[in-house]
């Protein structure tokens, strides 16, 4: 099974402990939550996961794969796809486009058969296209294919990158704040597109969001963080009612447990 | 839905999804014509154009299209910024002298005729492409790895090291790199012996005075219009097809964001030496063709591989647009005129009195004068170039049609999201 599983993982930057031995496991399937405040480590676990850092001890395995030693590139192959938290289109490349970037991958056609024109090389872009075609009208942007990925709405092009990320055809999805700027209602339009996805192509997806609507009422099973280490993991009745999480995010050492908490209050109206 | 099999027209964009069933014999009739003007052109070529500087002229035009063809690959398509596309052209130019001089003196010397041609310019060639393709392997392949402007450093230090290693090897063996090497290395060994010969080989090629062929009677000029103008045409075309394709959209995807790339498994460093490889390929072959140019000189001298010319392979790009292959082609075309043109300037009665009457003034650098004053402007009114990254002959792009059917699921799966704004 095509599990992700973190033991003991540590990253840092000169003196700055980003991550400290952080372990945890992603069940094949699962939907699960990565949160904490600002500065917790969530996107450096991401970026150790797809080989953008390499930790610095520790080890990350994908499906049974030691992923340290891979390019990132390689890490795409093996089916870990990621969205950014600072969208990263290719901006002068249509929406269209953006998707075609990512099936480099499975084309049989190789740079000789472009030149050339060959048979496979149309066959190759005639079902990469429909495929892309296809995404993006899941994703509702099949209208503006044709147009340049930054002049979307910022919704939009959150929505772009995952569509991206999905032509991979991955295993395991990693969504870096997708829901960040984005309405009530897109929020759960969201939700709604995360589950389908997961549903459809049998996938893993890893969450780092800070959109509590969305974390608590998507996610299975949540790891929190904070300065890099954890403080909580469970489902997310249990963490919403830890204590440690809850002075990570209001401060304090001693909640207040009359004032209803934050996190359980939104979860709530999303619930 | 993820199968993906339905094909789906909508949305075509500029890419080529589907073979139009009418267009392999335009392209057939395409080819058959191109290939009767070329040939036709060859031979007449000296009647139509009488003057050989304007004969000169347009081969060399043809030549700097290439030229520009293959840096746009790696400082348009995929935005690494190389500035030693000259030392390619040197590689090129040089293993084409040496190669069809010698394949000339073995088939019997003589006049170069057509016939001859098709044996002597492919292989010149092949080897061109082959020495400049394993050099850019060997400098892409350390630079590339690392972000930044490095590639820019070692490419620039790379055309200067062939410039000099081949201008300065005149001063006898005793003096040259490969000399000294072999002093370093000792007599013993392979490693002497080897930079031994190297020195022997390169002190061969003339030095500063340029190499005319093994006994000096000159390198057979047998790349007339069938060859330069033919492959200038087949070679845009496969520079076209590059920029359109797979390949072409990693290259864009790259320059834009390297880490997004990476991200969707387009390996930067990978893609980056490929297409240095590419571009070195290409300058090999502009440079063997300039070397054999019918109407060009019998000589390669080191100085046409200096950093000038390096320089003005980057004008060209830039002023066509980068990333633009017609762009690329305008661009090649327009520098070689416009250097000409102030040639024929500084050659006129006004500049030449004054350069009598006044010593001091340089008027060499007149040229770079007018060079600086046309990218100033250009830089001014118009930084992205002429034609930015489009093409001059792009086509339409065709309105999203109807969407592809969505297989039932998504549609009713995901809920209609709510727009922004």
């Amino acid at each position: 099974m095509a599990d992700l599983v973190l033991e003991h993982v540590t990253k840092n930057f000169g003196g700055l402990r980003a991550v400290g031995d952080v372990s945890f496991t992603v069940r094949s399937g699962s939907i699960f939550g990565l949160i904490g405040p600002n500065g917790a480590g969530k996107t450096t676990v991401f970026n150790l996961v797809t080989g953008v850092y390499k930790h610095d001890s520790g080890s990350i395995h994908f499906g049974g794969r030691d992923v340290r030693p891979l390019a990132p590139a390689k890490i795409a192959e093996a089916g870990i796809a990621r969205t950014f938290q600072n969208i990263r289109l290719f901006a002068q490349l249509t929406v269209l486009e953006n998707l075609l970037v990512a099936c480099e991958l499975q084309k049989r056609a190789h740079l000789a058969a472009a030149l050339l024109r060959t048979k496979v090389h149309y066959e190759d872009e005639r079902t990469m296209h429909a495929r892309a075609m296809e995404l993006l009208s899941v994703f509702d942007l099949a209208d503006v294919a044709d147009e340049p990925s930054t002049s979307l709405p910022y919704g939009n092009q959150r929505r772009l990158e995952i569509a991206r990320a999905m032509m991979l055809k991955p295993k395991l999805l990693l969504l870096d704040e997708p829901a960040a700027g984005m309405n009530y209602g897109e929020a759960e339009g969201l939700k709604t597109q995360i589950r389908w996805l997961r549903d459809t192509f049998e996938l893993t997806v890893v969450l780092v969001e800070h959109n509590m609507q969305v974390v608590m009422g998507v996610c299975e099973e949540i790891h929190v963080l904070d300065h890099g280490e954890t403080i909580a993991h469970g489902t997310p009745e249990a963490v919403q009612n830890d204590p440690k999480v809850l002075a990570a995010y209001l401060g304090g050492d001693e909640p207040d447990d009359d004032a209803p908490p934050a996190i359980a209050k939104e979860a709530d109206r999303a619930g | 839905m993820a199968s993906g099999k339905a094909p789906s027209e909508a949305g075509a964009g500029n890419i080529d999804t589907a073979r139009p069933p009418a267009s392999a014999a335009r392209k057939w009739a395409f080819g058959v014509g191109a290939l009767v003007v070329v040939t036709v052109l060859d031979f007449t070529l000296e009647r139509l154009v009488p003057d050989s500087s304007i004969r000169q002229l347009l081969l060399l035009a043809a030549c700097n299209v290439l030229v520009a063809l293959s840096l746009n690959v790696i400082n348009g398509m995929a935005g690494q910024f190389s500035i030693g596309h000259a030392g390619f052209l040197g590689l090129g130019g040089y293993t084409s002298a040496i190669v069809s001089a010698h394949l000339h003196e073995a088939l019997g010397g003589g006049e170069p005729t057509f016939a001859r041609s098709f044996v002597v310019v492919p292989v010149a060639l092949l080897a061109s492409a082959l020495i400049a393709g394993a050099f850019g392997y060997i400098v892409g392949l350390p630079s590339l790895r690392l972000k930044g402007d490095y590639l820019a450093i070692v490419t620039l230090g790379f055309a200067e090291i062939v410039r000099l290693l081949i201008a300065t090897a005149q001063l006898g063996e005793k003096q040259t790199v490969g000399a000294a090497f072999a002093e370093v290395g000792g007599a013993k060994g392979v490693v002497g012996p080897f930079f031994h010969a190297l020195s022997v080989a390169i002190t061969s090629l003339g030095g500063q005075n340029g190499y005319a062929g093994p006994k000096n009677q000159g390198v057979p000029l047998y790349a007339g219009p069938f060859w330069v103008f033919g492959l200038a045409l087949v070679l845009g075309i496969l520079a076209y097809r590059l920029k359109f394709s797979g390949w072409g959209r990693a290259l864009r995807a790259l320059r834009e964001d390297e880490i997004a790339a990476a991200a969707v498994g387009v390996d930067p460093t990978r893609y980056k030496v490929r297409s240095f490889v590419i571009a070195a390929v290409g300058a090999g072959i502009a440079g063997g063709l300039m070397a054999m140019n019918r109407d060009g000189t019998p000589t390669v001298q080191p100085d046409n591989y200096n950093f000038a010319a390096s320089f003005d392979a980057i004008t060209m790009v830039i002023l066509g647009g980068s990333g633009s292959v017609t762009g690329a082609a305008i661009g090649g075309v327009f520098i070689t005129f416009t250097i000409k043109a102030i040639e024929a300037v500084q050659s006129t009665n006004v500049v030449q009195s004054l350069k009598r009457s006044a010593a001091w003034l340089d008027l060499n650098a007149l040229r770079m004068i007018l060079y600086a004053g046309v990218l100033i402007a250009l830089m001014i009114w118009r930084p992205e170039g002429l034609l930015g990254e489009r093409e001059l002959f792009q086509k339409k792009r065709t309105p999203p049609g109807p969407r592809p059917p969505s297989g039932g699921t998504p549609a009713a799966a995901s809920p209609a999201p709510v727009e922004d704004g």
